[in-house]
């Protein structure tokens, strides 16, 4: 390999690190939003509507890119998968934003930060359309074979499994949730409030979710490591 | 609307499993979405897609 193609492949392969920076911090901003929403149904005590679990699968779809990126490897596929989860969720948020669009209408549940949270769920949507179709305008790391962070120990690997186990388990309690309320069929239009465990026991919520997630983390890039050393 | 969720799961375990099949599984979990929020457009607002 002649000195301009090495210079060339360590080139390649710091943008390769910053798109992956890129996917994690998208899913850390994916679980802004979810820890937010999940902060309401826990804390506040303000039950999901059909509507607003409808946005939560939205969110749930974005997030499959930027884990496949992580895990397989930088691919179109993965960000076009994105876009049409976030087209999904879109769709669920247009849908209520239309419902209470009428002049005197106080909007469904509380606002954050002057905006209601089917609101601010269309703002990320678009955010994520918006995101993937820039980094679909930058082909290099597309194009230096790569197969996920599982093969790489670092910093970077760790961060990511943390984000990646963080939205696994908020999908889990969004799954879980739906059952009390819901049972196994459709969801009432406007569910009864619970009593929430307060803003203290919302956040120790938050907190304990994000400290499983380091846990599971760890144990996930020890035996990542692990294997590594086995087959070396 | 439990089932959407299952759906994501399963994408979720596909992922972390390489299988194949997870682009195709997530597709059907979006269009689930859609057919469950189709569902509940039940309210006669103008622009009722």
């Amino acid at each position: 390999m002649s000195i301009v193609d090495r210079a060339e492949t360590a080139f390649e392969s710091r943008e390769l690190v910053i798109a992956r920076w890129i996917n994690v911090l998208a899913l850390f901003g994916l679980i802004g939003v979810l820890a937010g929403s999940l902060f309401l149904q826990f804390g506040v005590g303000e039950q999901p509507c059909p509507l607003c679990l409808v946005q939560r699968s939205g969110m749930m779809a974005i997030a499959v890119g930027p884990i496949m990126n992580l895990l397989w490897g930088m691919r179109p596929l993965h960000y076009a998968l994105s876009i049409l989860g976030a087209m999904v969720g879109g769709a669920g948020s247009v849908r209520q934003v239309l419902l209470h669009i009428e002049p005197g209408d106080s909007g469904y549940g509380p606002a954050v930060l002057g905006l209601h949270l089917y609101t601010w769920a269309l703002i990320t949507f678009a955010i994520a359309i918006a995101g993937c179709a820039f980094m679909l305008l930058w082909s290099k790391p597309f194009q230096v074979g790569d197969t996920g962070v599982a093969g790489e120990r670092g910093f970077l690997r760790f961060i990511a499994l943390v984000a990646i186990a963080w939205v696994t388990i908020d999908l889990l309690i969004v799954g879980i949730s739906v059952v009390p309320e819901c049972g196994l069929g459709m969801c009432p239009d406007n569910p009864d409030d619970i009593s929430g465990l307060g803003g203290i026991g919302g956040v120790l919520m938050t907190l304990a979710v994000g400290a499983a997630a380091v846990v599971i983390a760890a144990i996930a890039d020890r035996r990542m490591s692990t294997s590594e050393a086995a087959g070396s | 609307m439990l089932s959407m969720f299952i759906l994501w799961i399963a994408v979720f375990l596909g992922i972390f499993f390489r299988k194949k099949w997870v682009p195709v599984l997530a597709i059907v979990s979006m269009i689930w979405t859609l057919v469950l929020l189709r569902l509940h457009m039940t309210d006669p607002i103008p622009l009722n897609f």
